[in-house]
């Protein structure tokens, strides 16, 4: 009941800006909490001007700032930064958020929330790639050749097949009982 | 123990019987005399002790027998030794009758070839 009466009183408060349409229903006033209009991204930076204040926001050195690549995709002068997670930085180092590995200010990857330490791993392997793979491939393939040559070549006991009494157990197998079986003698040896 | 594999895949690989083929040589090739087994339990009685199929072998009395004797002595489990031996013993027989049936077959190769070879080295 009392959230209905809360909605009816924003409705009129933004009735009574006097502006037409769905604008009416959308706030043009951003809250307090967020950033500022200088601190959010913008657009591509052209000139060298552009690209020194766009480092500036960011936090980063005019030389290591690196705006992605302007192909239509929407970036702006977000900075593009090398795809490296969370799990390469130093463990031992007294960052500000030491679950998240960074320091407060710190310009953050675009992808930011998939290089943290409970997803995606960019750290080195043990051992070089391409060996580790070769081993991996390697080692399966020797495996199904092996059991392929063991299809081809099979281990067996020497013994025949075993003899059962009643023409191979022609009945209990569901053969016909109206028809004559095949005669199957059994002898010692 | 896995000669027979070597011969198979090596150096009889003509010769060796295949346990997956039908053996060639009928059973009264080279044994005249021979006596045919014997089956003791019949059809009706495996049927009444519903044995599945592949224990109606040729030593389907002797399990029978140790089935009546562990039903009878339960729960005295280890009452029916007499019983089990001579089930375990009727199987191992049956066993070694398949190897020599083998190396019968395997013999049999053998000679073939032998004769084979022999008129036209004559």
């Amino acid at each position: 009941m009392a959230g209905v009466v809360g909605f009816q009183r924003w409705v009129r408060a933004l009735t009574r800006a006097r502006v037409a349409g769905m604008p009416a229903l959308l706030s043009a006033s951003r809250a307090a909490s967020g950033p500022s209009k200088g601190m959010l991204p913008g657009p591509y930076p052209n000139t060298p001007e552009e690209r020194a204040a766009a480092a500036k926001k960011y936090n980063m050195r005019v030389e290591d700032y690196e705006p992605h690549p302007d192909n239509g995709e929407g970036f702006g002068d977000y900075p593009k930064l090398p795809d490296r997670s969370q799990h390469e930085r130093d463990p031992w180092y007294s960052w500000d958020h030491p679950d998240l590995r960074r320091n407060w200010g710190e310009p953050m990857h675009w992808n930011f929330d998939m290089f943290i330490r409970n997803r995606v791993d960019t750290s080195p392997t043990v051992v070089p790639w391409h060996t580790a793979c070769k081993h991996l491939f390697g080692f399966i393939g020797f495996m199904l050749f092996m059991f392929y040559v063991g299809e081809q070549f099979p281990a067996y006991q020497a013994v025949g097949p075993k003899q059962y009494p009643y023409n191979n157990l022609y009945l209990e197998r569901g053969g016909d009982p109206d028809k004559q079986p095949e005669e199957v003698k059994n002898y010692e040896i | 123990m896995g000669a027979h594999l070597a011969r198979r895949y090596i150096t009889e690989t003509d010769t060796e019987p295949d346990p997956k083929k039908k053996f060639e040589f009928g059973p009264q090739v080279g044994l005249p005399d021979r006596n045919e087994r014997e089956m003791v339990a019949t059809q009706e009685q495996m049927n009444l002790a519903q044995l599945p199929v592949e224990q109606r072998d040729y030593c389907a009395h002797h399990l029978l027998k140790l089935m009546k004797c562990k039903r009878d002595n339960w729960p005295a489990f280890l009452s029916c030794k007499h019983e089990r031996h001579d089930w375990d013993y009727c199987q191992n027989q049956d066993y070694l009758m398949r190897m020599k049936e083998y190396e019968r077959e395997r013999r049999l190769q053998l000679r073939k070839k032998r004769l084979a070879v022999q008129p036209e080295a004559a």
